[in-house]
């Protein structure tokens, strides 16, 4: 490129025009390769994959045998009862558990924000550490606490509340109870971290202003720290919905998704589908585009919602 | 020179970054893969199985002894969970590509037809090295397919009614009594034993219907159809009566429900249940409770009252060896034809060693199999196994054995709890398993 450039320029102008016209884009080039290592593996492992599933999500057969079968797949996502039951349990969690999660959160959050709190370090970190334990590992420690002659059950039979046991794990209503409780012991510290950090963020003297005013704690609460809180709450609540659509490893766990189907998420589905039925990859691709669609109009509920004049 | 180095560095870097992915995926190939030196002197075949207190250690006995005749073979064993081997299989055939792949690989039976069809060509045909009549015969409904006998077939799952003698004395039972009965008497003889134990008289997990399969395999039948694939549920007479027994079972409150493997142990372990109706598989389980040491006998399975073709011998669970068709296929073929496949020799040291009932039927006598069992009473538990085991109605377990189970637990559930009919449950399993089977 130098010895092009020499041979071209004539006159001086030129040339300091044609240099660093050069020296720009080498210099993009540079750029473009530091991105370009990402860009690639990006490409590779993410969006090759996805456009890979997505012409799977088309095709139909077990196995090796996949033929095409156009929009066949997603009509039969329709008329799946197990499917739709599947959408109906994710959406129960999604329902009770993210309010109960989020609520509870935020409590934590303010009752460790207090300034008095003695403590506050011990506390903090007894209720964020559920959120570092392996899932797979706490999930096996809720079975054998709900079990039928489990710890929950006895507490309960000794201080009689119950007079006999719960089947917490193989009744269908007892089931989903339990999977909301475990999911909500696992995420409620997660969260409330950054409830905690949103609460550090909000100046002080807005309370104090507050309080010459006369306002009472809870109506600081809901007209102070709620407001400023939005973007939080927000956020929180995406990334619990679109965990919640996920759910996989406590079920496969505590349940295995059952009895009978009760306490099945869409990916536990999607996981039956290709390695416990059948080997159907085409129409496991096809339910999990499914969650992509739900979590594109929930997120975008949730934004129209709550983050309008934030966004 | 300086922009060279400008351009050299991030690519240097991408360049690292990429090999470092590419071995960390590789490295399980190079380990776990085939030797693929099928032309050169030395061997090596990787073989993948679960359980290292049942098929693991069935191979290492297998290798020790044919590692005598044959030195120039190497034998790697890996151990895997089943779910994962499972997965491995299937993301592996269907990238195309067999690296990374066993040269032989344990397939439980009741999945099998579903690998052998989803992957043609993925296996080696067996016919030239071992005879399916062999075997016993209900074993070559999972292993062969159009023809061709893939499998080469490993453990019974022969059933047996393991019952504690000393809570039928209490009820006024003999050995006698519960011997070749039908499952409505099994319900009655349940209820006196409650009456006169406390006792329930078997253990059952809800979302597991292990004992409606055995009920249907006893008469010959299964979920699917002959061919595999049609669902057989509604006006399917067998079904019908293994339901309605299943239901009348929880009806007469006999039944201890437990929600997974460890309870279900527990419950015979403690004393809790009076009897286990399931595979013979559950022998060193039901003996790892050495203090009911002579309490315990073993008789043939319940069958059906009103299915005519029902009989006292039926299946529950089992696998078999599969030979995958990559690099070094007939170094492997060899070993399983040598090995699994005819030495009637190995299996007697397989069960006296192991406790593993195999399907070889020259190797179904012999004195590991006419040893009595004292935990038993002195019965000779293992050649009334053997016996039962050729009984055994050969059924097409087909492809979509777990897809029904789910689909037919919710509806089971629904019959149960009374909130439907044995008809309408059959009917709405019928039309959702034909909606759903594709």
């Amino acid at each position: 490129m130098k010895t092009a450039n020499t041979a071209a320029g004539s006159g001086k102008n030129s040339n300091t025009f044609q240099s660093s016209r050069s020296r720009r884009f080498k210099s993009g080039l540079v750029g473009w390769l530091f991105v370009a290592a990402a860009v690639i593996l990006i490409a590779a492992f993410y969006f090759y994959p996805m456009i890979q599933a997505l012409i799977l999500s088309f095709q139909t057969g077990t196995g090796i045998n996949m033929k095409f079968n156009g929009l066949g797949n997603y009509q039969r996502l329709f008329t799946d009862k197990m499917f739709l039951t599947a959408v109906a349990n994710t959406f129960i969690y999604l329902l009770f558990q993210v309010p109960i999660m989020i609520i509870l959160a935020m409590f934590f959050s303010v009752l460790l924000n207090d300034r008095n709190l003695k403590f506050k370090g011990f506390f903090r970190t007894a209720i964020f550490l559920p959120a570092i334990t392996s899932l797979v590992a706490y999930s096996i420690v809720f079975k054998y606490l709900f079990a039928p002659d489990g710890l929950v059950n006895a507490m309960l039979m000794n201080i009689h509340i119950i007079n006999a046991p719960i089947q917490w794990i193989s009744d269908p209503f007892w089931a989903k109870v339990t999977i909301i409780i475990a999911i909500t012991w696992r995420w409620t510290g997660y969260n409330m971290i950054f409830y905690l950090s949103g609460l550090q963020n909000i100046d002080q003297s807005i309370y104090e202003a507050a309080r010459i005013d006369g306002a009472s704690a809870i109506r600081q609460f809901f007209s102070i720290t709620i407001p400023l809180l939005k973007p939080i709450i927000l956020f929180t609540s995406i990334t619990s919905t679109i965990g919640t659509l996920q759910l996989f490893d406590e079920v496969m766990n505590i349940t295995k998704g059952g009895p009978g189907n009760a306490t099945t998420t869409i990916s536990q589905y999607i996981y039956n589908l290709s390695f416990e039925y059948s080997a159907d990859f085409g129409y496991a691709a096809t339910v999990s585009y499914s969650i992509v669609i739900m979590i594109i109009i929930l997120s975008f509920i949730q934004f129209k919602v709550a983050g309008d004049r934030n966004a | 020179m300086k922009n060279w180095k400008k351009i050299l560095l991030p690519l240097a870097a991408s360049a690292l970054m990429l090999s470092a992915c590419s071995g960390g995926g590789g490295g399980d190939a190079t380990t776990a893969g085939s030797g693929g030196s099928g032309d050169t002197e030395k061997k090596e075949i990787t073989i993948w199985a679960w359980d290292p207190n049942f098929n693991i250690a069935a191979l290492n006995l297998a290798k020790e002894k044919y590692a005598k005749d044959h030195p120039d073979v190497t034998i790697n064993i890996v151990e895997n969970a089943q779910a994962d081997i499972v997965q491995k299989l299937n993301t592996g055939l269907n990238s195309g590509t067999t690296k990374g792949l066993p040269n032989v690989v344990l397939i439980e039976d009741y999945r099998a037809q579903n690998f052998l069809q989803s992957y043609p060509d993925a296996f080696r045909d067996m016919s030239d090295k071992i005879k399916a009549e062999d075997f016993a015969d209900y074993k070559a409904g999972p292993t062969s397919f159009d023809g061709k006998q893939y499998g080469i077939p490993f453990d019974s799952g022969v059933t047996g009614f393991y019952v504690r003698t000393d809570y039928l004395e209490q009820a006024g039972y003999t050995v006698e009594d519960v011997t070749n009965i039908d499952w409505d008497q099994f319900i009655e003889i349940g209820k006196k034993v409650k009456e006169a134990t406390g006792k329930a008289m078997l253990t059952q997990d809800p979302n597991d219907l292990g004992t409606l399969r055995v009920m249907l395999q006893s008469a010959g039948s299964w979920y699917l159809k002959e061919d595999g694939v049609t669902p057989n549920i509604a006006g399917n007479a067998a079904f019908k009566e293994a339901l309605e027994t299943y239901k009348a079972m929880f009806d007469a409150d006999i039944v201890k429900l437990n929600s997974d493997w460890s309870q279900f142990v527990a419950a015979f372990n403690s004393g809790d249940v009076a009897s286990v109706p399931t595979g013979n598989w559950i022998t060193p389980s039901v003996k790892a409770e050495a203090s009911q040491s002579g309490k315990w006998a073993v008789v043939p399975i319940p069958r059906l009252k009103d299915t005519a073709n029902s009989i006292n011998a039926s299946n529950s669970g089992g696998s078999s060896w599969y030979v995958m068709n990559v690099d070094g296929q007939d170094a492997a073929a060899d070993f399983m034809a040598a090995t699994f496949g005819s030495d009637a020799e190995l299996y007697q040291d397989l069960l006296s060693k192991i406790g593993v009932l195999g399907t070889l039927k020259a190797a179904s006598g012999g004195e590991a199999y006419e040893q009595p069992d004292e935990f038993f009473g002195g019965q000779k538990i293992y050649s009334d196994f053997a016996k039962w085991t050729t009984e055994v109605p050969k059924v097409n377990f087909g492809l979509h054995t777990y897809a029904i189970e789910d689909i037919l637990s919710a509806e089971v559930q629904n019959y149960l709890n009374g909130s439907k009919d044995v008809d309408a449950v059959m009917n709405d399993t019928q039309a959702q398993a034909e909606a759903q089977l594709k």
